[in-house]
């Protein structure tokens, strides 16, 4: 039976707004199709991490607090993070998760975080911690060809510059900075948004695209039985309705 | 500038008394009219008495409560927002309504509970004299950002302070406050001795986990619930700090726990109440309440209003509790999971603005742990949400039922007999406690 191999990193210091919500969903459409998931963590100090061995690396997010906390772990796992990348492990970045893989974070303290660098984007916080883009967010975005609302919630004082790849346009919400067109980053094998909600439970879509990379990524084909999701459709719908009706 | 705040309170007397004979209740409305008029008229009042204030993310709404009773109860004649109506247009809106044409606040002692974030706003116009700060949870993060800034609002204002803290030595959020000012020799903790459902690991989401002093991760000896517990940073030392109130001997079964070597009944089963309960002792100790009314309002009062209220019906019980984070709702979990009948759930989701428009918390709500529930039902504005997370918990999808009207959901819920649980948070649960009622009510009369 095929086993996707997740590394959770930071787990327990970016798990803000339930993103810790999109391993379980991933889990639970996975093992729906007979797929097995095993979840790993890395997290300060965890030494020896093999991150090329593994499918799919998550990171979530976080409080500025944490994501000082843990900047220096992560620069010191930079080459094989970048190995891990070039690889083709799927990369799921979430706000602080999306942040810390650019060149530099400034934070709502006017604190700079170093970035790892791997993708081209910085991103700069307001000093005036009052001026986050909060709200409901609807975004549209090519999965395989094809067009897909992504609906989800965005949170975030930073204001994220030179995303040359985004992840969406931005039909409902700010996006990447203040009233934006452009939302996240995105590239073959990697999705960094600033969606939570948790992402995942509300586009299931999105959640069996990566769950397809992942799991067909040695070759196999996988069959990916469409599942129930009466609930997630109704879900999706009552905001559809609502967000259309304020616009 | 006086005569102008002399004006203005005239003006908010005269609202007060119009919402009055139109039988609307006056709610915030008036402060909000008033503080958009004039932002200094919170400092025109005049209160001579001691004011206490709670504050904390959960529990804030009871312990106010209970400190309330145990002051009227000693013959004192108390003001308190007993509702809730916790930010500075409440506070305002309150005063507009009980003082003189002067704005003379008559009372021996007022006991408010105040919103984490007005804390500053409030007492930097108002003489505090005893502050209780019960937790900081991840809560409405959408409204009010991350916790953090709420606990540096607090600290902010405690930095200057002198008067009495009371403080949770059990949550290093609360525990660091202590650190705000040096010189302020009247600050107090109250802790709680571990119980038996204590854990190593840490169970539900918590805040709590580096050392808000040196940034080293927080070593615990145990978890109470969430991110309350033993605590100490093993390289400054934070967390050992002298106990004030210990509450020890905990007895959930029995209901009841002592306090000095006296023991005392309380009235419900659950960790976060006993939490509640040791601010209240701690109140009730530093103003020298009598033991007696200490004793009795830990063994009888209730607050009920959606706080494990209890309801009936033929041969159904129904619990109903507001839970307006995750920290909240996982309590509501222990407390069934510590029940060994078949029982049913349901849980009621909004996303107004009240609530923080934003539901991902029910995220970090700990379902997989469900025992013996047999039936789901969710309702209110983001009923599918909650019913997805409860599918993916791993709970079997064909025993939930989504019922986004509430009466329709309360109909069904009592089309079975037996023990029932209800969840709802922060504008449902009013709702939901009508909809019971109307349904008992209605349900009677046959």
């Amino acid at each position: 039976m095929k086993t996707i191999r997740i590394l959770h990193m930071y787990s327990d210091m970016l798990d803000l707004y339930g993103d810790n919500g999109n391993i379980e969903v991933l889990s639970y459409r996975a093992k729906a199709r007979g797929i097995e998931t095993a979840v790993e963590h890395h997290s300060v100090g965890t030494k020896d991490t093999d991150f090329s061995s593994y499918d799919l690396i998550y990171l979530g997010g976080g409080a500025d607090f944490e994501q000082q906390l843990l900047a220096e772990d992560l620069q010191s796992c930079r080459d094989e993070i970048m190995k891990a990348f070039n690889n083709g492990t799927f990369f799921l970045l979430i706000c602080g998760g999306y942040q810390l893989m650019g060149e530099y974070y400034k934070d709502s303290n006017g604190e700079v975080i170093d970035g790892l660098g791997m993708f081209p984007y910085h991103t700069e916080a307001s000093l005036n911690k009052n001026k986050r883009c909060i709200g409901n967010i609807i975004i549209e975005a090519e999965l395989n060809g094809e067009m897909s609302k992504i609906i989800g919630f965005e949170n975030h004082g930073g204001q994220t510059s030179q995303t040359d790849k985004p992840f969406g346009r931005v039909v409902y919400g700010n996006g990447n900075r203040f009233g934006s067109e452009d939302e996240g980053y995105f590239d073959k094998n990697i999705i960094a948004t600033y969606l939570h909600g948790p992402l995942l439970s509300k586009n299931p879509k999105l959640a069996d695209h990566i769950i397809r990379y992942c799991a067909e990524r040695d070759g196999n084909s996988v069959e990916m039985t469409p599942l129930d999701d009466t609930l997630e459709e109704k879900a999706r719908e009552v905001l559809f309705r609502r967000l259309d009706a304020r616009r | 500038m006086r005569l102008y705040n002399f004006l203005t309170l005239q003006f908010g007397k005269l609202i007060v008394k119009a919402l009055q004979l139109l039988h609307k209740g006056a709610g915030n409305l008036p402060g909000l009219i008033l503080l958009g008029i004039n932002k200094n008229i919170l400092g025109y009042f005049k209160v001579d008495c001691p004011i206490i204030a709670v504050t904390g993310t959960n529990g804030k709404t009871s312990v106010t409560n209970f400190v309330n009773r145990l002051f009227e109860q000693s013959g004192k004649n108390v003001i308190t927002n007993k509702q809730g109506n916790n930010l500075d247009t409440g506070i305002v809106s309150l005063f507009l309504k009980l003082c003189s044409p002067t704005g003379k606040i008559h009372a021996d002692c007022l006991v408010l509970e105040i919103d984490e974030s007005h804390v500053p706003v409030i007492f930097k116009k108002l003489k505090l004299e005893t502050l209780i700060v019960l937790n900081f949870f991840r809560d409405q993060l959408d409204r009010n950002g991350e916790v953090e800034t709420l606990i540096l609002k607090v600290k902010s204002f405690l930095e200057t302070f002198q008067g009495n803290v009371i403080l949770n030595a059990d949550d290093p959020n609360v525990a660091r406050l202590g650190l705000a000012n040096p010189d302020n020799k009247n600050v107090k903790y109250f802790s709680v001795e571990k119980y038996k459902y204590a854990t190593d690991k840490i169970h539900e989401v918590g805040e709590g986990k580096f050392c808000p002093v040196c940034g080293e991760p927080l070593e615990y000896e145990y978890y109470q619930y969430s991110h309350i517990g033993l605590f100490k940073c093993p390289k400054c030392g934070f967390g050992d700090n002298e106990i004030y109130l210990k509450v020890e001997n905990v007895d959930l079964e029995k209901r009841r726990f002592t306090v000095d070597g006296r023991e005392y009944d309380i009235n419900n089963p659950s960790i976060y109440y006993v939490y509640n309960m040791a601010a209240v002792c701690a109140a009730a100790k530093l103003y020298n309440i009598d033991d007696d009314i200490l004793r009795d309002t830990l063994e009888r009062f209730e607050v009920n209003n959606g706080r494990m209220e209890k309801f009936s019906i033929g041969k159904s019980n129904a619990v109903i509790n507001l839970a307006k984070n995750p920290v909240g709702a996982n309590m509501t979990i222990r407390v069934m999971n510590e029940s060994d009948h078949e029982k049913e759930l349901m849980f009621v989701l909004n996303d107004n603005l009240a609530d923080g428009y934003d539901v991902s918390w029910i995220w970090d709500i700990n379902f997989e742990v469900f025992k013996d529930v047999t039936r789901v039902i969710t309702s209110g504005r983001r009923a599918y949400d909650i019913a997805i997370r409860i599918k993916t918990s791993g709970y079997d999808a064909s025993k939930i039922e989504v019922c986004p009207d509430l009466d329709e959901a309360v109909e069904n819920l009592f089309s079975t007999e037996g023990e029932k649980f209800i969840i709802a948070n922060y504008t449902s649960v009013q709702p939901t406690r009508t909809a019971v009622i109307n349904y008992i009510d209605k349900n009677k009369e046959e």
